[in-house]
């Protein structure tokens, strides 16, 4: 008889093997998977950080080179002589400005014609003319030396292009190649020498035309209208303090030395407080990010100027006064809004907004806007207003979710007390979802700023600090912004070269701004969350 | 004798206050339909001038070759007295028609004194399938991700320093502005990984940017189903991973899709993350004309956003090109309202439907 064999064991789930990797057992494994993955925002992030840098810190080290081959091959020097005539183009500028106004009163309705007015103005001409004249000498030397510290300049980034190509060859085993390039040092000094040299005659010159300048302005012709005159005694007292300047600035050059060293920091600084952003030019590139960032913030604030009254108001009044039909019409239409492509708005802008912004700051009964009637079709106003319309939906979002969160016993006790609706929106609503609200701004701040499509196309592109002596009428002046520049110019430069570097830098500055509003608007609300109880 | 004024407190009474109260509320509303005038304006303009070029009156209503060819260089010209506007491929035939029609009548070949727009004729068919390409690609793999980490995030994390600085470093990911991606892009795939201006450094980039919504997108998502559920399961014996997947994956998942549809609306609007990545101006082949398998994962790509960005700054206005301008707004427009769209829409769907 044989013994049958044992049945098989019921097979327990609490009984199988737990497969184990790693001396994980599998839950575990799953769990580390997905933490993995979770990790990846703050890997991404390092890695921003990371590469923003990698590519970016050079620049420092460039620009330093790029500031101190513009001292040792005389640039510096000459500019002092540039300035000069920079300063003295710019009085002239205004002394023109000055005899159109003039010309423009005397030929106006019910006046003189063309050429009595011109004979009227013979005293002013005698003056613009004068005064032109003054700065001739110190322009040759301008031209002259100018040029010499240019060849100068030109041969030092000869000289690195040959080492360059001379190292190559050695790397790559090619002696013979590498030995028919001689790289002839440059003797700054000498060289420097030359332009300095000349220093009597500049000295000579920049006297003739503090002189000059002085006896010019002597005696003032009349002019006809009080307001005129006004503005050519401003001028005359310009044109005093710039022939009073003139000393300074010779004692400049005196002093001056070719290989005072240019500190670390100083390419540093020219960077941060740099008011040019010159690239490609043929005198001495500039690198700095002055009139970029004012042109982003002006933008900035151009488009929350609009965005900030327009959000808050419709998320008041969607959360407090809109039926519940209106709600549900006006919130999704808001959220659509915030989902057309910043680069369809940008085209929209282009295509037909500046063109009607135009045509409505040029209508009559507009004239009192300060900077209207404008003639750009696309500046700062243009994407302002576009910016606004990007910026409205994320602020009128978060802002009616800071409202929505306010106990309704916050309301319905202020109702209690007898205070009207105005009043309970005003003193209890909005004060205690303002953290909130705040937030939302800052973070509406943070889309515009980091927003680079529409200031690409709509901004004018015009790397200049707006001149705000004007007043608001530097808000239609054509700017250009940090997103911009970069988007604008990275597909043009050349890999590693400090101008690429540079551009990389300026996104860092992004970075840490688009950072640094996020982190505020972080902060605000959490420090200042209303207790409920 | 008047009729007796009613005396008691509650009387509503006309005063100052009520008609600031008043105006306020008017200003409010004002403020509000303003805002969505202006965004209706953008709509209705691009419609409208965009509409001209992609429907047509005729049968099939729609302007086929507009939506299937490649862009092309509009020649503008006269000839015989007539004013013509032809894309390239045209000119050339229609030329060497005159020409020998010219010749063979023993005259003189024709002059033609012709001005040309880039991109003006033609249509946009290769933006098209970049954008689509583009879209699919850097959306699977943030959803990978993205979905992969609100699970990690919901399910799983605890209060720990660690996952404190994921939360923090997802918001602040979310607000690093789109150019400062595409830079980041640039220098990671494009040159530290060489992979060149390619469909795989443009989907990385995308996907990167748009992972901070996707995850919160998905954590709500999975924040929606009732602890109940998890519990249940668990009370059951079912592992963790079990019950994840059996019991809040499966209800959690139309959700995620969903509120992922709005991450795909800005993956495809956004222009700057690709302008250095991905995108070329104008490229012949179409992205599955390749040799080998793995050179598709390494071409550029035509995308509508940046189509958009050359055909409106680097051509002039006039009446020429604004055809394709507008068609090609039109057409980018409409994709992504369509997606947008349909996001607001199923979720307002969703919300009804599950209710626990």
């Amino acid at each position: 008889m044989s013994v049958p064999p044992p049945a098989k064991a019921p097979a327990f789930a609490i009984h199988r093997r737990r497969t184990r990797i790693l001396g994980l057992s599998l839950d575990q494994c799953i769990q580390a998977f997905f933490g993995g993955h979770a990790l990846t925002a703050v890997i991404v992030l390092t890695l921003i950080t990371v590469f923003l840098f990698k590519e970016g810190i050079d620049f420092f080290g460039q620009n330093r080179e790029n500031l101190r081959i513009y001292r040792q091959s005389g640039m510096e020097y000459v500019d002092v002589l540039r300035e000069l005539e920079r300063d003295h183009t710019s009085l002239t500028r205004y002394l023109y400005d000055i005899r159109l106004r003039a010309l423009q009163h005397l030929t106006g309705p019910g006046g003189r014609s063309l050429p009595e007015a011109n004979a009227a103005l013979a005293d002013l001409d005698a003056l613009v003319e004068r005064f032109g004249d003054a700065v001739v000498p110190i322009r040759g030397f301008v031209s002259d030396y100018g040029e010499v510290a240019v060849g100068i300049k030109t041969r030092f980034i000869e000289n690195q292009d040959f080492a360059e190509a001379k190292r190559q060859y050695l790397a790559a085993g090619m002696v013979a190649e590498a030995e028919a390039i001689t790289v002839a040092p440059i003797d700054f000094k000498a060289e420097v020498a030359a332009i300095t040299g000349a220093f009597p005659e500049f000295e000579a010159g920049g006297r003739d035309l503090a002189r000059e300048v002085a006896s010019t302005v002597q005696q003032l012709p009349a002019l006809p209208t009080p307001e005129l005159q006004h503005r050519l005694e401003r001028f005359q007292q310009l044109a005093r303090e710039y022939a009073a300047s003139i000393d300074g600035r010779l004692e400049q050059m005196r002093t001056w030395q070719w290989d005072r060293p240019v500190p670390a920091t100083q390419a540093f600084t020219a960077f941060i407080f740099g008011r040019q952003w010159l690239t490609a030019s043929f005198w001495q590139d500039w690198y700095g990010i002055v009139p970029l960032f004012v042109g982003s913030l002006m933008v900035s604030a151009i488009a929350l100027s609009l965005a900030v009254p327009l959000g808050i108001g419709a998320a008041i009044y969607v959360n407090q006064f809109a039926s519940r039909r209106e709600q549900q019409l006006i919130k999704p239409t808001i959220e659509f809004i915030s989902a057309i492509p910043s680069v369809v708005l940008g085209f929209f802008g282009i295509a037909v907004l500046g063109q009607a912004l135009r045509a409505l700051s040029q209508a009559e009964w507009l004239a009192w806007v300060p900077g209207f009637p404008f003639a750009e079709r696309l500046n700062a106003l243009t994407a302002g207003c576009l910016l606004a319309l990007i910026a409205v939906p994320t602020i009128f979002t978060l802002a009616e979710d800071a409202l929505n969160n306010v106990p309704r016993a916050f309301r319905e006790a202020s109702y209690a007390l007898g205070a009207s609706r105005l009043q309970t929106i005003l003193r209890i609503i909005v004060p205690a979802s303002l953290s909130g609200i705040i937030s939302a701004v800052l973070l509406g701040l943070g889309r515009v700023i980091g927003e680079t499509m529409v200031v690409l196309l709509c901004a004018g592109n015009r790397i200049a600090i707006p001149d705000f002596t004007q007043g608001l009428t530097a808000f239609v002046q054509p700017v250009h912004t940090m997103t911009g520049i970069i988007a604008q110019e990275m597909g043009e430069v050349v890999r590693g070269s400090i101008h690429y570097r540079a551009l990389f830098v300026v996104g860092i500055v992004l970075f840490f701004v688009a950072l640094l509003i996020n982190f505020l608007a972080q902060k605000i609300v959490r420090r200042h969350r209303i207790s409920i109880g | 004798m008047p009729a007796p004024v009613p005396n008691h407190p509650f009387v509503t009474r006309s005063s100052r206050g009520r008609l600031i109260e008043g105006a306020v509320f008017w200003l409010m509303r004002l403020a509000t339909y303003f805002v969505l005038v202006c965004g209706l304006c953008v709509l209705g303009d691009i419609f409208l001038k965009g509409g001209r070029t992609v429907f047509q009156a005729e049968f099939p209503y729609v302007n086929v070759p507009f939506l299937t060819q490649a862009p092309e260089t509009l020649y503008v010209f006269e000839h015989e007295g007539q004013k013509m506007q032809l894309g390239d491929r045209d000119f050339r035939a229609f030329r060497e028609a005159a020409t020998a029609k010219a010749k063979a009548a023993g005259q003189p070949a024709p002059q033609f004194r012709t001005e040309s727009y880039v991109y003006s004729a033609g249509g946009i068919w290769p933006c098209i399938v970049g954008t689509v390409l583009l879209v699919v690609g850097s959306m699977s793999i943030a959803l990978i991700l993205g979905v992969a980490s609100a699970i990690y995030l919901n399910e799983y994390a605890k209060d720990t320093p660690g996952v404190r600085a994921i939360r923090l470093a997802i918001l602040n990911l979310a607000g690093v502005p789109s150019i400062v991606f595409g830079l980041f892009g640039f220098g990671l795939f494009v040159i530290f990984l060489d992979w060149n201006v390619s469909l795989l450094a443009g989907w990385f980039t995308l996907a990167f940017m748009v992972l901070p919504v996707v995850i919160t997108a998905s954590e709500e998502a999975l924040k929606a189903v009732p602890k109940g559920f998890r519990e249940g399961s668990l009370a059951l014996g079912a592992t963790k991973w079990q019950t994840i997947r059996k019991n809040v994956l499966p209800y959690a998942l139309p959700g995620i899709l969903t509120s992922s549809i709005l991450g795909i609306a800005r993956v495809a609007g956004e222009t700057a993350p690709i302008m250095f990545t991905a995108a070329y101006v104008v490229r012949d082949k179409l992205p599955w004309e390749v040799e080998k398998v793995s050179d598709f994962f390494f071409q550029g790509v035509m995308a509508l956003p940046y189509h958009i960005y050359v055909v409106s700054s680097k051509i002039p206005q006039n009446e020429y090109t604004a055809r394709v301008q507008y068609g090609t707004a039109f057409v980018f427009l409409f994709i992504v309202a369509v997606i947008a769209l349909s996001s607001i829409l199923l979720r307002n769907h969703l919300r009804r439907r599950y209710q626990w």
